[in-house]
């Protein structure tokens, strides 16, 4: 215990000044600065580049579900790693089962591709009419 | 895994199969009707494997799971439930020309989640029968229907549901540090060897418990049962009402008799306390509703704790049996007529926005607009009362049995408040149904589904039967525990 704390100590010392550092500056700062609202005051300052525009930007829908297909897709291989680890010890048992699982995440990709769930704008679905020529959604930047 | 594991897992396996088919279906030909036919053909032949599978019966299948008598007579009633469920969303269902298909699939996904739950008897199978049983129930609740209600039911839902999801698997990982397995005979045995009292198995008692019991909404758990109800879509609800709640309470109780927790008296007490709160809350709270599925929401809480009743019997080794078999029948007479109910709100009102919402004027002078569809559904709510000659009334009857037999008489007077309090609030929606026809406030068209007529006819039938005849499926459960 005493070993840690002489050996810690200027590390301490160190983390205390820091924090007393940027206390100063921020305090000193907060008690002796000028309070303007002008037209500039919110501005980015000389490397700032002025923004165009609204922050809230549509992001297509499509994103976030490639983002989900890929996480599932992405978790399914962790299982075959941990199968593949353990080949010589599962044998026909574990090849089977594997193959079962694999079989399994093909007609989910199947059932994806045909639902249009992976085309990007105009989605396609089986069984049901093609939408006539919809507009892809415009993105706003 | 050999030929006997694979007989014993039949129906499990059927269901599994189904929803890869049924997957595939939608792939190639969309088409409600084929989508609805391939489901019902899956349930009812999971339904049918059961028989097949309980030759095999009881036979541990795997470290995970246990395909009993007991467990294969509850798979084959959540399939018989959810192919019913299946045909009375075909009219709901009908409204919808937007890729309607999945809703099956997911129906048959809850159907194998609630089975995996009901054979559960290690914890992984027990997280992953309730995650399979929960997640497809998200999106059944607010598939069907894109309007406002149902989207915020599925979004209350899925947040708190997903919470005490976490809850739960919390406490399980915290009963593991402590007792390093996750098999229930195993864990009993550890934890007799660990001390008891720890903080450690007490919050982690306190966490299963409290999610699971989230699940099975009983009382300070049970907020969102109402606006769940309210907005889900009324096969749905029956569904979740009856097949979600029954497939819980089975899992914790194979976890407190295979673990044996009924040794820690307080823990055992907690749920009888429980239990009170749930009756009492639960009926006193439906009093206050006009809204009919709130109402049954309310009265689905207070139905929960009647049957919670069974933990605090369970204490004695002696009365276990009786408790048992008496849970066993209640739930069975429960779904039977929970979902006889929810079909027959369906019917009441055609018009989609009012489906959703059926107010107690809607029911109105039912019994003279439409006198067979009122019959039936005055008999589904006396079988929740608990009338003679009804499902609910042996149910009931068995349950008070019980509570007799391990002399928990404030259990049972709590039951009785309850049960007296229920009268009331079911009276009452029978009494705006008799009224005469010039005082109803809404004339909302009928929904015609001859399916769901029949269907529905057919399970007031098996009510009244699990009412009069009691006696071979009493002999069944006594036969198999």
């Amino acid at each position: 215990m005493t070993d840690a704390v002489t050996s810690l100590w200027p590390f301490l010392v160190y983390v205390v000044a820091v924090l007393l550092l940027v206390a100063t500056m921020l305090g000193l700062s907060f008690v002796l600065g000028q309070r303007r609202a002008n037209r500039a005051t919110n501005m980015p300052f000389e490397s700032g580049v002025l923004s165009v525009g609204s922050p809230q930007i549509h992001i297509a829908v499509e994103f976030y579900l490639v983002a989900i297909f890929f996480v599932i897709f992405d978790l399914e291989t962790v299982f075959i790693f941990a199968w593949a680890v353990a080949f010589f010890e599962l044998g026909w048992e574990g090849f089977i089962a594997v193959l079962v699982f694999i079989a399994i995440l093909a007609v989910a990709l199947v059932y994806e591709l045909s639902t249009g769930a992976l085309d990007w704008g105009v989605k396609t679905r089986a069984g049901a009419p093609r939408p006539e020529s919809r507009q892809p959604q415009e993105e706003q930047h | 895994m050999n030929a006997a594991d694979f007989q014993a897992l039949l129906p499990l396996l059927v269901l599994s199969g189904g929803a890869v088919l049924l997957m595939l279906q939608i792939a190639f030909v969309r088409g409600v009707n084929r989508s609805a036919a391939l489901a019902t053909l899956t349930l009812v032949l999971a339904a049918l494997s059961c028989a097949s599978a309980v030759e095999q019966a009881p036979r541990q299948v795997t470290p995970l799971l246990v395909m009993d008598a007991f467990a294969l007579l509850f798979c084959a009633v959540f399939c018989l439930a959810a192919a019913v469920t299946v045909l009375l969303s075909g009219d709901y269902i009908s409204y919808h020309g937007d890729e309607p298909e999945e809703y099956f699939l997911l129906l048959v996904l809850s159907t194998l989640g609630a089975c995996v739950l009901v054979s559960a008897n290690h914890v992984a199978s027990l997280v992953l029968g309730l995650e399979l049983l929960s997640v497809s129930l998200y999106a059944l609740i607010a598939y069907p229907n894109k309007s406002i209600l149902p989207l915020e039911a599925a979004i209350k839902y899925l947040v708190l549901s997903g919470t005490a999801s976490a809850t739960t698997l919390f406490g399980f990982a915290l009963l593991y540090a402590a007792t390093g397995t996750l098999a229930f005979d195993a864990l009993g045995e550890q934890l007799t060897a660990t001390a008891t009292g720890r903080p450690m198995l007490l919050l982690a008692g306190a966490m299963v418990f409290a999610g699971l019991g989230f699940k099975f909404s009983l009382v300070p758990f049970h907020l969102w049962t109402p606006d769940v109800y309210h907005g889900a879509p009324a096969p749905v609800t029956g569904f979740l009402a009856s097949v979600s709640k029954a497939a819980v309470f089975l899992v914790l109780l194979r976890l407190f008799l295979d673990a044996d927790l009924f040794r820690y008296r307080i823990l055992v007490e907690l749920t009888g306390l429980i239990a009170i709160l749930s009756m009492l809350a639960g009926n006193l709270l439906a009093l206050l509703q006009t809204n009919i599925k709130r109402m049954l929401a309310y009265s689905s809480i207070a139905h929960m704790g009647y049957l919670l009743l069974v933990f605090m019997v369970c204490i004695e080794r002696d009365n276990r049996g009786l408790a048992v078999e008496a849970a066993a029948y209640y739930l069975i007479a429960y779904i039977a007529t929970i979902i006889a109910a929810f079909g027959l709100l369906t019917l009441v009102s055609a018009r989609q926005v009012e489906r959703e919402d059926v107010q107690l004027q809607h029911v109105s002078g039912l019994f003279w607009r439409q006198p067979l569809l009122a019959c039936l559904l005055l008999v589904a709510l006396l079988s929740l009362v608990g009338v003679p000659l009804t499902a609910g009334f042996i149910a009931k009857f068995y349950l008070v049995v019980a509570a007799v037999d391990g002399s928990n008489w404030v259990l049972l007077g709590a039951l009785i408040v309850g049960s007296a309090i229920g009268i009331y609030y079911y009276m009452r929606v029978i009494y705006y149904m008799s009224r005469k026809p010039e005082q109803q406030v809404s004339q909302a068209a009928p929904a015609d589904g001859l399916a769901v007529r029949v269907l529905s006819g057919a399970l007031i039938v098996i009510i009244l039967l699990l009412g009069t005849v009691p006696q071979p499926l009493m002999a069944y459960i006594r036969s198999i525990l």
